[in-house]
């Protein structure tokens, strides 16, 4: 099977497995897994081929905008599809045990939102093409916003759907600016490509814009500050979608961009300096909001928010050996904080009991969820022999070797200690800790929950007691992948007694402090409400509400429901752009067109016109205004006829016919003598409109006859429409051959149009006949 | 307001209108007309037959209901298309081919459909408009 054979197996099982799986009862969790299941055994056994060179799939897809559907599988793109393919099949166990309560309709929907977001998270980690990339992208940002707001029952749940969704999609749209600067700076959109050559980008003036825009794009997706805010809220979402999505992959996603481009970015050292900024930033409010926060998920949205702070940071840091570790935090991360999540969602799911300071005891009721939780914590912590130690060595060592060692391994060994201290609280407090009231536990552990758990944090042990099981299957590959160039990866338990050492004690050291005392330190932290005010999603409400009364305000201006308040509009806004245009232009402002014949016919239908015109404009009859503005069409037809072009003539006379017997069946229903709504001041301002709409139209229509008539086109179908359309008018032959996608696109909107005011004639009557009360 | 002259000559007027709808759509290829012109002859004679002998006996004489008409219009002209992608994949290049001596074409499918749409769609509205003033 080739990438896209693999992607496609992907798409189909995830709309068919769900719907199997509704309808096999105990079976359902087994039966839905198997698809993530089988997808990551084809990935396993990829490891070897990925290990010599990256497996390629190219498709086109739009060839003329250079857009290829290019499939690249490289070590790092195995390690998140393995990571994504993997935590995906015990996801899919998990909430199918979960959800068991709920109706088949919403646990099939729930599966598959879970399963067609692995099949476009599977997508977005191997395209190559940075369009295609993008594409993905936002479809997870959008099976986001449907998993965060799955209880839609919940107004807050929506409110978090919609918040997630505003603030990922909204900075992909950044990153589609972005993504364009860097195909029109680097003339491809291969990511293997830009990295190979970044000279064009780093030279490119637009350097700084890329830079923002994809940020922005990155930022928002992994939650960094500024847009920190919506990863905790969107903890809304049902527990086994917060695991997956918010924790293991989603999120993880503007990280692995980042690493992606890291090749192209190194070569601007302001930009790393940003990144470790940005990072630096996000990790120590999110250090300070985990110590705040009351809710058990929330406690771990604030861990994750500062986890993907520190991995910014490292990909903002120099040197190689920020690659090994962020390659290795992403694994150790991904373990030990899904394995919290799922055991947190086991302890909910029990007691009904959100609060951490209100659980405790549950090691008696719990205890494989117990055991499960330990060891993940013991991995968050930085233990040996876990793999969270191994990774926390990698980590200290790439700030200390890095140019920014100082500040670097400052804020990592504080908000590190805080993450010691938190996991120290979170297996600790819930299960061995003393409850304030007696807990009630309404079910024991399920199987289906409780295999997830048991294997990630029993992976998390052996990968770290045998280090050899991925450091040269999935480690080196991958963070050689991001390095962009070969070097020596050692990835052990054991390095001798090293600075990092010290710094991994200290650290320990530090949380065993913060741990013992958390109880006083959550109460002060929790009192200053100040902290409320500086890190919640207040900037977010604000600009949302501005926005929205901005398009309140605009709205009441421009759509007063007024047809000539409209049409005012319009006609204004239509001369300020023509004026604007035809000032800005060179030459006089009225061009020499010289003197043509003049043609007494012409003159006389020309004079028919603007009689029609001004009997429209100032006759209080409508009757008389309707008649009047026929014969105005009726002349224009007439000019088009005089000039050679019968086809246009034909249909000018067809749409006055109409025009004129369909407004007469609307006047049937109204006074035949209008009393004038508008005051003469009005009057003068929309004459004054008119006025200088006809000046810009004329003006304009001078400079069009000034200009020499381009003839390429009309040559090219006077000479192709017989031989190639069959036909000698050359009119139809556009609309209905040449043309002819444009043709199809016109009529449906044709035809949509017609169904709206066939709609709205139909409300109208339907309300007024109640009115009636017929 | 009902015209004893008008209401005698309608039917004639409506045939006269259709055929000539219908000429006019047919010669579009190489003379002046085509599906859309056609079609907004077509919605006329219609019109003038609604205005004569009423809504109720317009709707009867175009059998179909003017959405469904409409309807049909779109997805003739999106049929059309697809002989195009079957032989060169490209949507909507129009084939051309002769049988027992009569040149066909699938441009004449889309230009009925084009026809359709606009008869449909301007009778749609229209056909409402002239009810409301009956009632």
């Amino acid at each position: 099977m080739d990438l896209s054979t693999v992607l496609l197996v992907s798409l189909v099982g995830a709309v068919i497995a769900p719907f199997v799986a509704a309808r096999a009862g105990v079976l359902a969790g087994p039966l839905a897994a198997a698809l993530p299941a089988i997808l990551f055994a084809w990935f396993f056994a990829q490891i070897d081929a990925v290990g010599t060179a990256p497996i390629v799939q190219v498709l086109p897809w739009v060839p003329s905008l250079g857009i290829d559907l290019t499939f690249r599988l490289d070590g790092f793109s195995l390690l998140f599809a393995l990571l994504i393919t993997g935590i995906g099949t015990l996801v899919t166990l998990y909430a199918a045990s979960y959800m068991s309560a709920k109706p088949p309709f919403a646990r099939a929907q729930f599966l598959l939102y879970i399963l067609l977001f692995m099949t476009a998270m599977l997508a977005t980690v191997t395209a190559d093409n940075l369009v295609a990339l993008f594409v993905f992208w936002e479809m997870t940002s959008l099976l986001s916003f449907l998993l965060v707001g799955f209880q839609s029952e919940d107004a807050k749940a929506r409110k978090a759907a919609l918040q997630s969704l505003l603030v990922t999609a909204g900075g992909g749209l950044a990153l589609l600016a972005g993504i364009i600067l860097i195909g029109v700076e680097a003339g491809t959109f291969s990511l293997a490509a830009i990295t190979a050559n970044p000279a064009p980008i780093l030279e490119s003036p637009l350097l700084p814009a890329i830079v923002v825009c994809v940020l922005i794009g990155a930022f928002t997706k992994s939650a960094q500050f500024p847009f920190h805010f919506w990863l905790p809220n969107a903890m809304k979402a049902p527990t086994p979608a917060s695991a997956y999505l918010h924790s293991a992959t989603m999120v993880k996603l503007g990280v692995y961009l980042l690493a992606r481009l890291d090749p192209v970015f190194a070569g601007a050292p302001w930009v790393g300096a940003t990144l470790v900024a940005f990072g630096g930033v996000t990790m120590l409010i999110a250090a300070l909001q985990a110590l705040r926060a009351v809710e058990l998920k929330a406690v771990l949205a604030f861990s994750t928010v500062a986890s993907l702070g520190t991995l910014v940071m490292l990909i903002g840091l120099d040197g190689p050996v920020s690659s090994v570790a962020v390659v290795g935090f992403i694994l150790a991360h991904a373990l030990y904080k899904a394995t919290l999540f799922f055991c947190a969602g086991i302890v909910i799911h029990a007691t009904h009991e959100t609060k951490l300071r209100s659980l405790g005891g549950l090691a008696a009721l719990l205890p494989v969820t117990a055991g499960a939780t330990l060891l993940a914590s013991f991995s968050m912590a930085g233990l040996p022999p876990f793999i969270g130690f191994i990774s926390k060595e990698y980590l200290f060592e790439a700030k200390l070797e890095s140019s920014l060692d100082t500040i670097a391994v400052i804020i990592g060994v504080l908000v590190n200690a805080v993450m010691v201290a938190i996991a120290g609280v979170l297996a600790l407090k819930p299960f061995f800790g003393r409850a304030k009231k007696p807990i009630h536990v309404s079910h024991g552990e399920q199987p289906g929950m409780i295999i997830g758990p048991i294997l990630l944090a029993v992976t998390g042990v052996a990968f770290g007691l045998v280090p050899s099981l991925v450091s040269y299957a999935l480690i080196t590959p991958a963070a050689i992948a991001i390095h962009g160039a070969p070097f020596e990866v050692s990835f052990k338990l054991w390095h001798g007694f090293t600075p990092m050492l010290a710094l991994s004690g200290l650290v320990v050291a530090l949380g065993a402090v913060l741990a013992w005392f958390w109880d006083p330190i959550h109460l002060a932290l929790r009192r200053r409400r100040v902290f409320d005010e500086v890190f919640s999603d207040r900037g977010y409400e604000v600009v949302l509400e501005r926005t929205l009364a901005l398009a309140r305000w605009s709205t009441n201006r421009l759509q007063n429901g007024d047809l000539r308040v409209y049409g005012a509009v319009v006609a204004a806004s239509v001369t300020g752009l023509l004026a604007y245009g035809l000032m800005s232009g060179e030459g006089p402002l009225l061009p020499n067109v010289g003197a043509e014949p003049l043609r007494p016919y012409l003159v006389v239908v020309c004079a028919l016109i603007v009689a029609g015109c001004v009997v429209a404009a100032v006759v209080p009859s409508l009757v008389t205004a309707i008649v009047a503005v026929g014969l105005s069409g009726y002349g224009l037809a007439l000019v088009f006829l005089l000039n050679g072009g019968p086809d246009l003539a034909l249909t000018q006379f067809s749409v006055e016919t109409l025009f004129v017997v369909i407004v007469t069946a609307v006047l049937l229903k109204l006074p035949t003598v209008a009393r004038s709504s508008r005051t003469p001041g009005e009057r003068w301002v929309d004459a004054t409109v008119a006025t200088c709409f006809a000046a810009c139209v004329l003006v304009a229509t001078l400079w069009i006859k000034a200009k020499p008539f381009n003839t390429q086109l009309t040559e090219y179908f006077a000479v192709t429409s017989v031989p190639e359309g069959f036909g000698r008018n050359v009119v139809n032959v556009i609309l209905v051959d040449f043309r002819a996608l444009d043709t199809f696109g016109e009529i449906a909107v044709v035809a949509f149009a017609a169904l709206g005011a066939w709609a709205l004639l139909r409300s109208g009557s339907a309300i007024r006949r109640t009115g009636k009360g017929a | 307001m009902r015209s004893l002259i008008l209401s005698s000559v309608a039917r004639i007027f409506f045939a006269i209108m259709l055929a000539g709808s219908v000429w006019v759509l047919l010669r579009g290829h190489n003379e002046p007309g085509g599906g859309f012109i056609g079609g907004l002859v077509g919605a006329a004679g219609f019109a003038t037959l609604a205005l004569a002998a009423g809504v109720e006996a317009a709707r009867r004489t175009l059998v179909l209901h003017p959405v469904v008409v409409m309807g049909l219009g779109l997805f003739l002209a999106f049929v059309s298309g697809i002989p195009g992608i079957l032989t060169d994949a490209s949507f909507l290049t129009h084939q051309w081919g002769t049988l027992a001596g009569v040149k066909l074409s699938t441009t004449i499918v889309f230009d009925v459909g084009v026809y359709l749409v606009v008869v449909g769609g301007v009778l749609s509205f229209m056909f409402r408009l002239y009810a409301e003033d009956a009632r």
